[in-house]
């Protein structure tokens, strides 16, 4: 048996997770939530994280009933994301490995996205649609990579909601996509956004320009609800996403698509990419928000993947990354 | 158990008149070497994130671990010591929490 402790803090959450041969033993997580109107900055979340680690990971323990004796490695996130919060995860996890006298493992954050969907859900060979608050990304795998099919230009998908939700106030409590999902279901006017996808890959950073420039007028003047723009951004950007996932799908022949990542969870985005799949007789997967949301079963589970077939990092190479892209790590455990 | 940065020996800061460069000392006493060597080997994998204007060393020798900084400007300078302090406060909390190192 392997046990694999994973620690995840790239963004607003930090999230310690246990996994043993494909087990989640415990999987706790703590969210730094901002007032309406404000995103998360790089030092005060690290200092949420500081604060709210260790006892994150005495949970972890306590909850799997495990020892530090019982852990066979300690996986941390390498890297993409925000560079003081994951130095502040990366100090705890280099500290605990040395006390523990156990080996450590930089895991990249979007393989552990993937590796936790595949565990879930048991999807074999998906196309994957990465989609979260810093990412977006459509991945096939193909010799030892995932390989980006397409992706966005610009910004990621959970940004331009987020940025949206800050526009026009509405809460962060508990996540910004959250809220603008529950109001969209009241929305029934769509607004025409502009749509903008470019071959394999997409761009939201014009319809959050557009949208943060109309929507007060739009609202101010009765033409529309926030539910009706809520609805609408919904409707256009998982319409673009949908369709590079199809194209990519055709690419490669696949007739599995899964969903990670924080947007993953919203159930419209689901239900789109349902329909879809039901047209070309394939199988779509999708995960509930406590493996969706960054975690930390996630790292353990891409560790302990990376474990087993052999990978350490040693102390001095276990420095954080603010850019990993996916497709740089070889992908020693699947053929 | 661990010494936190405000508990530390008294730290050391001046301009260099030779070459004008800010100069920066902190001792940090351990209670063991292993100790000192743990917390040495956990801070150092990050390289400082501004390219250029700062340099920061990090030694032990016994159980004291020394850090030296050597940086352009009081701002930049500032910035580092306070980051660094509170990498050290969070690592000298966890050895407090889940230390001491187990024999290996």
């Amino acid at each position: 048996m392997t046990v694999v402790i994973g620690f995840e803090g790239s963004a607003n959450k930090i999230g310690i997770g246990i996994i043993r041969d494909g087990e989640v033993l415990s999987n706790p997580r703590r969210t730094y939530i901002t007032p309406p109107g404000q995103g998360f900055m790089p030092s005060d979340t690290a200092r949420h994280h500081r604060a709210v680690i260790l006892t994150v990971l005495k949970e972890a323990l306590e909850q799997a009933g495990l020892k530090p004796a019982d852990v066979d490695c300690v996986a941390y996130t390498k890297g993409p994301g925000m560079g003081a919060p994951l130095v502040t995860v990366a100090l705890v996890a280099r500290t605990v490995a040395q006390l523990w006298g156990k080996p450590l493992l930089g895991v990249n954050h979007c393989i552990g996205h993937i590796e936790m969907g595949r565990l879930i859900t048991k999807a074999n060979n998906p196309t994957v649609l990465y989609v979260s608050g810093g990412n977006t990304q459509v991945i096939a795998y193909s010799e030892r990579r995932y390989r980006i099919f397409g992706e966005t230009i610009d910004i990621a998908v959970g940004n331009c909601l987020d940025r949206f939700a800050r526009v026009i106030k509405i809460s962060n409590d508990p996540s910004p996509g959250y809220n603008i999902e529950q109001m969209a279901k009241k929305g029934s006017q769509y607004m025409e956004l502009p749509y903008t996808v470019k071959g394999m890959d997409v761009s939201f950073s014009g319809i959050l320009s557009y949208i943060e420039e109309a929507a007060n007028k739009m609202l101010s003047s009765g033409q529309c609800t926030a539910e009706d723009l809520c609805f609408s951004l919904q409707e256009t950007v998982f319409a673009m996403l949908v369709e590079i996932t199809e194209r990519a799908m055709a690419h490669c022949g696949s007739q599995e698509v899964l969903i990670v990542g924080g947007v993953g969870c919203n159930v419209r985005l689901q239900e789109m990419m349902g329909v879809m799949c039901d047209e070309r007789g394939a199988k779509l997967f999708a995960t509930d928000e406590r493996f969706c949301i960054d975690n930390g079963a996630m790292i353990a589970q891409a560790g302990w993947e990376m474990f087993r077939s052999g990978q350490v990092t040693e102390l001095e190479d276990s420095w954080i990354t603010q850019r990993y892209r996916t497709d740089e790590v070889e992908v020693t455990w699947r053929d | 158990m661990a010494a936190s940065g405000a508990e530390s020996r008294p730290v050391r800061g001046k301009t260099n008149p030779e070459t004008g460069k800010l100069e920066f000392f902190l001792d940090v006493p351990f209670p063991t070497p292993q100790e000192a060597e743990v917390a040495l080997r956990s801070l150092s994998p990050d390289r400082e994130p501004r390219k250029g204007g700062i340099s920061k060393q990090l030694t032990m020798s016994g159980s004291t671990l020394s850090v030296r900084w050597i940086a352009d400007e009081a701002r930049i300078l500032r910035v580092s010591v306070n980051s660094f302090l509170d990498h050290l406060s969070l690592v000298v909390e966890t050895m407090e929490t889940f230390g001491p190192p187990v024999p290996q």
